[in-house]
């Protein structure tokens, strides 16, 4: 069965034919095209497919393309403004934390997430933050590293 | 996953009305449904999406001093309500352990309620503190103890075509606290090997006048160890009092062997985290014990 | 070839991934992310059986439904033979192997094994589709584990196979693959004659590499049959010539394209679902996209880590001398025989200088997923058992484990248990360090729980094999290095760092790609700690063979002789006062049509970069819950040098966290039936960011003689100690001394009541 989700990706208003069977990251990766957004387990144990919707965290794999009508998502591919790199990607570029690079999106995500409710976060509340976003080439040091860093970097942007 | 309806209804006498047959499926969260879906384990050709009904999706003080929580109120939602979240800390740091935040940003209570899993991690504190549940069907409106819905693992008492709308706590007494602990060798996204949440009420005098103990992950459904809630009534909190009950509790349990832990392991960890539990419990009111 | 002696300017730094930026952004592409016009979706139907006879398949139905292209069996490939060897890494490999992990033939040997494929214009008719797919099977008994798969009595799972090994005076454990022995002195009479004896019998899980992307590729086969592969792989040519031989076409005829790769860890040398892609895409004449879920790659889609019964006895004198290493090393290899165990056997026994050795190893068949290759295959299970067993050996002589081991360490030229001399190795200057670190000098913090230290080396041999790369020049005088190796670590980033000191100029300056199969020299798979080393060493020599193509047309516009030029940091200059000049950029533009420059490098067997380290870990236990928590951890290694020490530490702090992962929580749990309880990454355990501490790790650089930039491998030795520095940890911290991994809270719980410590 078809269904039209009209929905804000990233700032711009998109209309997508879905299946009512899609998951929203059905929908993000193969309707709108837009593969930034991973897909590691679909059951919500990954974190890879975490993107923002109406500014929260969720998996994008526990969401079917419907419930998001009339919502704001935010997907990896929106977290850049243009050609400039948001303080947690350009950290994690710096740190060294990435590799693969598959579970990157969603820490990205996450850590988004996490400084616009606490710009401030202590080192457990930044693994807290990734908690749900497994990675498996890190061991995570070189991730909390950058978000550290990252929230320095917007405070003093704030400044 | 054969063909399937979506319906995003906005009022409930539309839910009610998409209901008809057996083979629609409520979406709150959608956390355990939609795998479920998509998996096989259940099946349905039409799922309600729940979230856009206000009565549902709405956290308010109940007139006696409780609450009144929405069945589709995420518990990243029920978090950010501060006079709830300090009134009931327990019950809501029980509800953060489910999944990570990206789960608790879907997933609602009423789904975990409705799940009907034994696991269920905000379970144990809910029936501990006496929670009922609001249910709205063709038959009209009607109240039970949430320790009443879950029948089963996966199986609710809610018949065909109704629906949990609100699960209503009452106000807090004074001289009471609850906590909830569970074990699982993740210290997130994991699922309990076993659980234990406790509530006790204290006289004047100190001595405990209730007290109820719930378990995860033991039994069918979330299991109360009335035996040891019996054990613990009439007393002073001391350890002594609470290794006791605790292992009454552990004797009560009724846990199975699965990939996630045996059956020994279980009644173990009960003993040891209804221990826990109830000292909390007793530091929270301020009781020294040894 | 830059000496390494000489400063570098490049290599050696700090400096992020080249490719980091389209990874932050979303923007890497990995297989699942790539559609073709035309593009349709393969699925694979599986056994739902451990053990079986396909009596029959019938696909009539499922061709049938509206939207199904193609419908695939093992009939529509070709018949490969046991023995049908295909060249692969040091020795080859059997390509019977490939076959029948892409799809089974008349016989199940593992839950999950393929059985039928479909394409289909979506994925649910995909899904209905293999719903309408009827086999027939004839169920035999499954064999889930060595002893059930040994026992007297056992089903053989391969009948004809005779395992490799064994003479008239052995007899062959009932479904055994091989057996492989190491052997020197009186073992016999060294434990007779010791003082003390170390001793341990271990049983180890079966574990997943946990890579997160699931595998995944595209095929398509144009009009003429050229096929074009889009993989995720460590190997591109692995995959072509493994596809080619599946399905009976010449290499010439495939072309794999290497996209990024999610993660692999060794999962991702031998081919899955690539050949079904490429048959489906023949048959329907369109693209194919076959992506695993996640329950796929749990449930015998993919080839997890062996399982492992591994005893050890360690003999020594009262000086605490080694006399005696016994070991018996059996490996699960899973549906299909061919566990190599002389690797790690060699390696858990290396660190150490004793002249009697006998070390024993049989891989045994059962019903699971055919194992594949992990970070150092059989090294931690066999570190597991090997260095728990010197730990019980200190007790035993009541001497510290670190001394232990320092009056015992092999040395360069002492004899490693195969015989030969040790090349350049610094184990005794790790031991150093430890000695002078933090991590072993100060006492643990006390806390209200037991804590424990531990300590654990490590070795692994590693690999060298070939490689290739080529450089061209750009009209702006700038390197572009093809090579034909994967980047499955970083690869493109440090062989940047190698082209731009090679060149003398910035990494930026420097073009590093992945080639494909038809556009880069034979590489072997980024596998085995080679690719660094190796990879250096094609560069290096590719950059220098380009840049003598350069001095000749340098010295025709300077018209001077070659001899007389001297070349640094991207500008040739005659020698003496007044002499000329040019720079790279100006001599491209006036010549980039004389002719392309091409510098080519190979490096082959180069001398191998044998990988030491050792593992320091504080733990606290909870002895109520079991639960272990790791306080600190310091990881030492000597990685010869390190050409981007990020990445070196990058490879570490991973290799620790999937070591503390199969350690402590994660081990596959089947039941009788063959059925993977624990198929979720709900329930199969990674570790999350919190359950894992910041690693610390101290690099040591012993160059390795002969080997460009001295480099050594450095990503698989880190895994090794994990599971035994832990193991040692938990010991010292509660007494008890854990036999099985992984070391699950319940695991520790049941040690403490059978001790009556809890």
């Amino acid at each position: 069965m078809k269904t039209v989700v009209t929905f804000e990706v990233n700032g711009e208003p998109r209309e997508a034919l879905a299946d009512t069977r899609d998951t929203l990251l059905e929908l993000l990766r193969d309707r709108l095209g837009l593969t930034g957004t991973k897909e590691g387990c679909s059951n919500g144990n990954c974190g890879s497919c975490t993107v923002l919707v109406d500014g929260e965290p969720v998996c994008a794999c526990l969401v079917f393309g419907g419930e998001v009508e009339g919502a704001k998502v935010l997907t990896i591919e929106g977290v850049a403004a243009s050609n400039t790199m948001h303080p947690v990607q350009a950290a994690l570029i710096k740190y060294g934390g990435t590799q693969c690079g598959f579970c990157t999106s969603g820490i990205v995500l996450s850590a988004v997430a996490l400084l616009r409710r606490n710009p401030q976060p202590t080192d457990h509340e930044i693994r807290h933050a990734i908690a749900g976003n497994i990675c498996r080439c890190t061991g995570y040091g070189k991730i909390v590293e950058a978000i550290k860093a990252a929230a320095v970097d917007l405070q003093e942007a704030r400044l | 996953m054969l063909e399937l309806h979506y319906n995003r209804p906005t009022t409930l006498r539309d839910v009610v009305g998409l209901l008809d047959g057996g083979a629609a499926r409520l979406l709150a969260g959608g956390t355990d449904l939609i795998p479920q879906l998509r998996e096989g384990r259940r099946s349905a050709s039409r799922v309600v999406d729940l979230k856009r009904i206000p009565e549902l999706n709405a956290v308010e003080r109940g007139p006696d001093g409780g609450w009144r929580i929405g069945a589709a109120v995420t518990i990243g939602k029920l978090g950010q309500n501060s006079a709830f979240a300090i009134e009931h800390r327990a019950l809501l740091a029980s509800a953060q352990l489910i999944g990570s935040l990206q789960i608790q940003n879907r997933a609602s209570l009423g789904g975990n309620v409705c799940n009907a899993a034994p696991s269920a991690d905000a379970v144990p504190l809910l029936i501990c503190l006496g929670a009922t549940a609001e249910i709205v069907g063709p038959g009209g409106r009607r109240i039970i103890p949430v320790a009443s819905v879950a029948m089963a693992p996966g199986r609710t008492s809610l018949v065909d075509g109704e629906v949990l709308v609100a699960l209503v706590l009452p106000a807090v007494r004074p001289r009471t606290a609850a906590a909830y602990e569970r074990f699982t060798p993740r210290r997130e996204m994991d699922i309990a090997i076993a659980g234990a949440g406790a509530w006790i009420e204290l006289d004047a005098a100190g001595a405990i006048v209730d007290a109820k103990i719930a378990l995860a992950s033991v039994a069918p459904t979330t299991l109360f160890a009335t035996q040891a809630q019996q054990a613990l009534i009439g007393s002073k909190p001391s350890s002594a009092l609470f290794t006791e009950a605790a292992s009454v509790a552990a004797r009560e349990a009724r846990p199975i062997s699965d990939t996630r832990g045996s059956e020994d392991y279980r009644r173990h960890l009960v003993a040891v985290l209804s221990r826990r539990v109830l000292a909390t419990c007793a530091a929270e009111l301020g009781c020294k014990i040894e | 070839m830059t000496t390494t002696e000489a400063p570098m300017k490049v290599v050696g730094k700090r400096l992020p991934r080249v490719d980091a930026g389209e990874r932050v952004t979303g923007r890497a592409t990995y297989p699942a992310d790539l559609t073709r016009p035309g593009l349709v979706v393969g699925r694979i139907k599986r056994s739902p059986h451990a053990h079986a006879r396909i009596v029959s398949i019938d696909t009539t139905k499922a061709s049938a439904l509206k939207g199904v292209l193609a419908v695939v069996t093992a009939s529509d490939f070709p018949v490969i033979e046991p023995g049908t060897i295909i060249p692969f890494g040091e020795t080859g490999a059997d390509a019977w192997v490939s076959a029948l992990t892409v799809i089974a033939r008349d016989r199940v040997m593992w839950r999950g094994q393929p059985i039928a494929a479909v394409a289909a214009t979506d994925a649910y008719i995909a899904a209905a589709a293999l719903d309408l797919i009827d086999v027939a099977y004839e169920v035999l008994p499954a064999m889930m584990d060595i002893e059930a798969a040994s026992a007297r009595d056992a089903l053989l799972i391969h009948p004809a196979m005779k395992p490799k090994g064994f003479d008239a005076s052995i007899l062959a454990p009932r479904n055994a693959g091989g057996r492989t022995v190491i052997e020197r002195g009186d073992v016999a009479a060294a434990f007779a004659s010791a003082t003390a004896i170390g001793a341990i019998k271990t049983v180890i899980d079966t574990a997943h590499q946990g890579y997160i992307e699931p595998h995944a590729c595209v095929a398509e086969a144009d009009a003429t049959g050229f096929v074009t592969l889009w993989v995720s792989t460590q190997g591109a040519f692995q995959t072509e010539i493994q596809t080619a031989v599946l399905l009976g076409l010449s290499h010439s005829k495939i072309k794999v394209i290497p996209l990024e790769v999610g993660g692999a860890f060794g999962g991702k040398i031998t081919v899955h679902v690539e050949p079904i892609a490429v048959r489906l895409a023949q048959i329907c004449g369109r693209p194919v996209k076959i992506v695993m879920s996640r329950d796929e790659v749990m449930s015998g889609g993919s080839g997890p880590a062996a399982a492992a019964r591994i005893d050890v006895r360690i003999g020594a004198d009262a000086e605490g001398k080694l006399t005696a290493i016994e070991g018996r090393y059996v490996f699960d290899s899973g549906g299909i025989p061919g566990t190599p165990t002389t690797l790690l056997m060699q390696a858990s026994a290396a660190p150490y200088q004793c002249a009697n050795l006998y070390l024993e190893g049989f891989d045994i068949t059962t019903n699971k997923p055919r194992t594949e290759a992990y970070r150092g295959p059989g090294g931690i299970q066999a570190a597991f058992a090997m260095e728990q067993a010197v730990d019980e050996l200190a007790l035993t002589l009541d001497i510290d484990p670190l001394a232990l081991r320092r009056r015992n360490l092999a040395v360069t030229g002492s004899l490693m248990p195969i015989g030969t001399p040790f090349p350049s190795i610094g184990l005794t200057t790790i031991a150093e360090r430890i000695a002078a670190h933090a991590c072993w000098r100060e006492p643990i913090e006390p806390g209200r729980l037991p804590r424990g230290r531990g300590l654990a080396f490590g070795y692994w041999r590693g690999t060298s094999m070939t490689s290739a790369a080529h450089v061209t020049i750009a009209g702006d005088g700038r390197p572009m290095v093809t090579m034909g190796s994967v980047d499955i670590s970083g690869t493109r980033t440090t062989m940047a760092q190698v082209a731009a000191e090679e060149f003398g100029l910035a990494i930026d300056d420097v073009h590093v790609a992945m080639g494909d199969t038809k556009s880069a020299g034979y590489s072997d798979a980024a596998a085995g700690s080679r690719v660094g080393r190796t990879m250096a060493a094609a560069v290096s020599q590719a950059c220098q063979d380009a840049l003598g193509q350069l001095r000749v047309r340098a010295a025709a516009k300077l018209q001077s002789s070659t001899d007389a030029l001297t070349y640094a940091s991207g500008v040739f200059r005659t020698s003496g006062h007044g002499g000329g000049s040019i720079n790279l950029f100006d001599l491209m533009r006036s010549t980039l049509t004389e002719g392309a420059i091409v510098g080519r490098g190979v490096s082959t067997k180069l001398p191998l970069g044998v990988e030491a380290g050792a593992h320091v870990c504080d733990v606290e236990v909870d002895p109520e819950t079991g639960q272990v928590t790791i306080l600190r951890y310091t990881a030492f290694q000597d990685v010869g040098r390190a050409l981007n020490p990020v990445a070196v530490e990058g490879q570490i702090e991973g290799s620790v966290s999937q070591g503390l992962g199969w350690a402590l929580t994660e081990g596959f749990d089947y039941a009788a039936d063959g059925r993977l309880r624990n198929a979720s990454l709900l329930d199969y355990r990674m570790p999350t960011a919190l359950d894992l501490p910041q690693i610390d790790c101290v690099l040591i650089e012993t160059p390795v003689p002969d080997v460009p930039y001295g480099v050594r491998g450095v990503a698989e030795m880190p895994i090794v100690p994990v599971a035994a520095v832990v193991g040692n940890a938990i010991r010292r911290a509660i007494g008890i001394r854990m036999t099985q991994m992984p070391m699950t809270p319940e695991r520790i719980v049941g040690e403490l009541k059978a001790a009556r410590r809890c």
